[in-house]
């Protein structure tokens, strides 16, 4: 009898665990453990992100909230939320140690969404090593746009398959958005503003980079290859995006990467800068009022003439394969002050000069839209083919192209062209 | 009979449910071992807990070239699962047997010449898991235990340096995401001192060699001829080694645990492993990819002869964060440390 009597106990108890075990079960996006913080939970907060459960979410009310700095590692399927970047805003301000406000390492599926980051002394958020990556509604922002700022606004590196959407970077010294070392990424319907490089696709394969607005910053969007580095970009395509009026001064750190690699080097009032890269295509962007050069393709020899000793799988000089096509562009009267005082701005300048005095029939017109080093392979098959390298140009504009020939550059023998003939799609 | 039957049906189906409740995805939390609340749990030490007493099959061990952590005074000790031994191994850590504790505990010499302790961290081999887990124990005020403690704390400290100089600084205890990111390796945790290059010395004071004390403890298994194992220089011995071998050491166990493939700064193409011979990978002419503003304006890693305009000597010369380099757990400028990298950049051939 007694022992009966026990039979609704154990229903209930099991009925009790069988509820608690479904509140904790996955919510209709599939996360299973939901957190959920407010303005004074930070040091709640932190310690959330450092025992994070696999399939975990965080969701971070509408205030602002300090931290020294927050990391997330070895973990798998992570949201990170707000109210909104307007409304949830990370202030990385007071940040003593580390490289960056935000850290994540070794993530497979993490996506962060709706907030500010804001003034971290190193990088904003730095995403290493991880996979199915979503970023989407997240401003990244220094107050202060000089080389006081840290590198990278939003910077996934060596990651896979990253989204990167309806986001804004601002004031990063190197470049508001980074994609390093990835394969597979997507940077749409996103905006930088008052960066040195608005976004920067660096030994990054398969990219699409499409619907974005990047303005005001030194230049607007670079698609860089590095030497030495884990892997070879390429596969890049960038289309109706909206490139405008990138002429600031370039405050990357005063000198640096001053003769070589790297942002440093964007000169004032690019559009587009494309290094050493390879199997591009450019078009259907509006590429306006960059007022040094709206598209720029150069090698690695440009500015390394030990390039080539750097050569190997993972990296190619000479870039290759580059599509520009059906772009509309437009450039100012003169060139941006800024220029004046840039290493390789002062080149553009010199080009311009240099293309002037040649041909009295320009009337002292600008540098042409399309700047391309003509540093190509044929330095290395020592070759004379016309276009051995495959760049092809189908644009409509007048003064449209020059063929720098850089390594005449500074000898009696320099003469600049502007005939595209040999570089028109096929 | 038939409530019997029913009693058992809920009692199989609750087991099912718990089971089912139980499949998470696998993940860290999941495996068996569950690190204590405070360190005095262990029962490592014996006596005041304070005085690091190691008792039976707690091993002390030091290292040639041990990393700079803030002048930090540091004991190690290491504990094996009765009756186990760890394996030789030519590269990287010995291969430890799962159970095995390694303990690191971090001290700092107060102006009153007394040891103030710190942190202890801990690094066990889950045999749940097979792999390496991390966790912190920050000591009480009253020097008396240390409790577990994940979140990283500054500490304001005012110690004496290798020379017996002040300084004040705000020590950093790492929180156990900093601790992971020095000690991962293409995604797994790994220990970084113990490896047998950096174990194969002869204590001061000692009789023999650290290594053959294992082995013949039955502490350490196939082990080869002392003669064929490799040995990390000393960075402080300048009888013995060259500036080169000391220097290369000191850069291998400070930064070559992140910079090396698969480490932590894998992005930067910067690899700084004792046995790296890749002048570019070195930093010799290397231009930096993503230093920022942390390069200080200047171009290269390392220029050959001129240790000013390197950036590897300048970002270790600094507290800056973004600039500091090891980013983590450093807050004071290791003097004695960039002096050694300076006069191996200095003695390079210029190019």
């Amino acid at each position: 009898m007694k022992r009966y009597n026990r039979y609704p106990i154990l229903a209930l108890a099991l009925a009790g665990l069988l509820m608690a075990c479904h509140s904790s079960q996955e919510d209709k996006d599939g996360y299973k453990t939901k957190l959920s913080f407010g303005p004074g939970d930070e040091t709640k907060i932190a310690e959330a992100f450092l025992t994070l459960k696999d399939s975990s979410s965080i969701y971070l009310k509408e205030g602002t909230y300090k931290f020294d700095n927050l990391s997330i590692a070895q973990v798998k399927h992570i949201r990170i939320e707000g109210a909104g970047p307007d409304k949830t805003v990370l202030d990385f301000s007071s940040q003593s140690q580390g490289g960056e406000g935000i850290r994540v390492t070794d993530v497979n599926g993490f996506s962060i969404h709706g907030m500010t980051l804001k003034d971290s002394k190193g990088d904003l958020i730095k995403i290493n090593k991880s996979r199915e990556v979503v970023i989407t509604y997240l401003h990244a922002i220094w107050s202060v746009s000089d080389s006081t700022s840290g590198g990278y606004a939003i910077y996934p590196v060596m990651c896979k398959n990253v989204l990167i959407e309806n986001c804004y970077a601002q004031g990063a010294s190197d470049a508001g958005i980074y994609v390093g070392q990835t394969d597979s990424a997507i940077v749409r319907k996103c905006k930088a503003y008052k960066n040195v490089a608005g976004c920067e696709i660096e030994n990054t394969s398969n990219a699409q980079v499409y619907d974005n607005d990047f303005y005001g910053n030194t230049a607007g969007f670079l698609i860089f290859d590095l030497p030495d580095l884990s892997q070879r970009g390429g596969h890049v395509k960038a289309y109706n995006n909206h490139f405008h009026d990138n002429n600031e001064r370039n405050f990357a750190k005063a000198g640096s990467f001053g003769s070589t690699w790297g942002v440093g080097n964007a000169a004032p009032g690019s559009g587009v800068v494309i290094l050493s890269a390879s199997d591009i295509e450019l078009y259907n962007n509006r590429i306006i009022n960059n007022n040094s050069s709206a598209i720029s393709v150069v090698s690695g020899f440009f500015i390394d003439s030990n390039a080539g000793a750097k050569m190997n799988d993972h990296y190619d000089p000479i870039p290759k394969n580059i599509r520009i096509h059906d772009n509309e562009m437009q450039v100012g009267d003169s060139f941006p002050p800024a220029v004046y005082e840039h290493h390789t701005g002062k080149i553009l300048v010199g080009l311009e000069q240099q293309l002037n005095a040649q041909d009295p029939a320009r009337k002292n017109a600008r540098l042409p839209f399309i700047t391309y080093d003509g540093i190509t392979s044929n330095v290395l098959t020592k070759g004379n083919a016309a276009n051995p390298d495959s760049i092809c140009i189908r644009q409509q504009q007048p003064n449209l192209f020059v063929n720098v020939h850089a390594l005449q550059m500074g000898t009696k023998e320099w003469r600049p062209d502007t005939d595209v003939t040999p570089f028109l799609c096929k | 009979m038939r409530k019997p039957c029913l009693l058992l049906l809920m009692f199989v189906s609750l087991l099912a449910w718990l089971n089912s409740c139980q499949q998470k995805p696998a993940g860290q939390g999941n495996t068996g071992f569950a690190f204590k609340e405070k360190l005095s749990d262990y029962g490592f030490f014996t006596g005041e807990l304070k005085a690091l007493v190691p008792r039976k099959g707690v091993v002390r061990y030091e290292l040639s070239t041990p990393l700079f952590t803030d002048y930090a005074v540091k004991d190690r000790f290491v504990v094996l699962p009765e009756g186990k031994a760890a394996k030789y191994t030519t590269h990287g850590a010995l291969d430890f047997p799962d159970s095995t504790f390694i303990i690191k505990n971090f001290a700092y010499t107060s102006p009153e010449h007394k040891k103030v302790m710190i942190e202890t961290r801990l690094l066990f081999k889950d045999p749940a898991g097979k792999g390496w887990k991390v966790m912190n124990y920050l000591w009480n005020d009253q020097q008396t235990d240390a409790v577990k403690w994940i979140l990283g704390k500054k500490i304001p400290i005012t110690l004496l340096d290798d020379n017996g100089e002040k300084i004040s600084t705000t020590y950093q205890m790492p929180n156990t995401n900093d601790c992971k990111r020095c000690h991962i390796n293409n995604s797994v945790l790994t220990p970084i001192g113990p490896k047998a290059r950096n174990l194969n010395f002869t204590l001061a004071g000692q009789a023999s060699n650290q290594l053959q004390q294992w082995a013949a403890a039955g502490m350490l298994q196939g082990m080869p001829a002392l003669k064929d194992v490799p040995q990390l220089p000393d960075w402080k011995d300048s009888t013995h080694y060259s500036v080169d071998q000391r220097a290369r050491a000191y850069l291998d166990v400070n930064c070559a645990h992140c910079h090396t493939k698969g480490g932590d700064a894998f992005n930067t193409g910067l690899f700084l492993e004792y046995e790296q011979t890749g002048h570019d990978q070195l930093g010799i002419m290397k231009q930096p990819v993503s230093a920022g503003g942390g390069a200080g304006g200047l171009d290269y890693d390392v220029i050959p002869g001129d240790p000013v305009h390197s950036i590897l000597v300048h970002r270790m010369n600094s507290t800056e964060p973004g600039t500091a380099m090891p980013e983590l757990a450093r807050t004071v400028i290791h003097k004695e440390g960039v002096a050694l990298i300076r006069q191996w950049v200095a003695g390079m051939p210029r190019q």
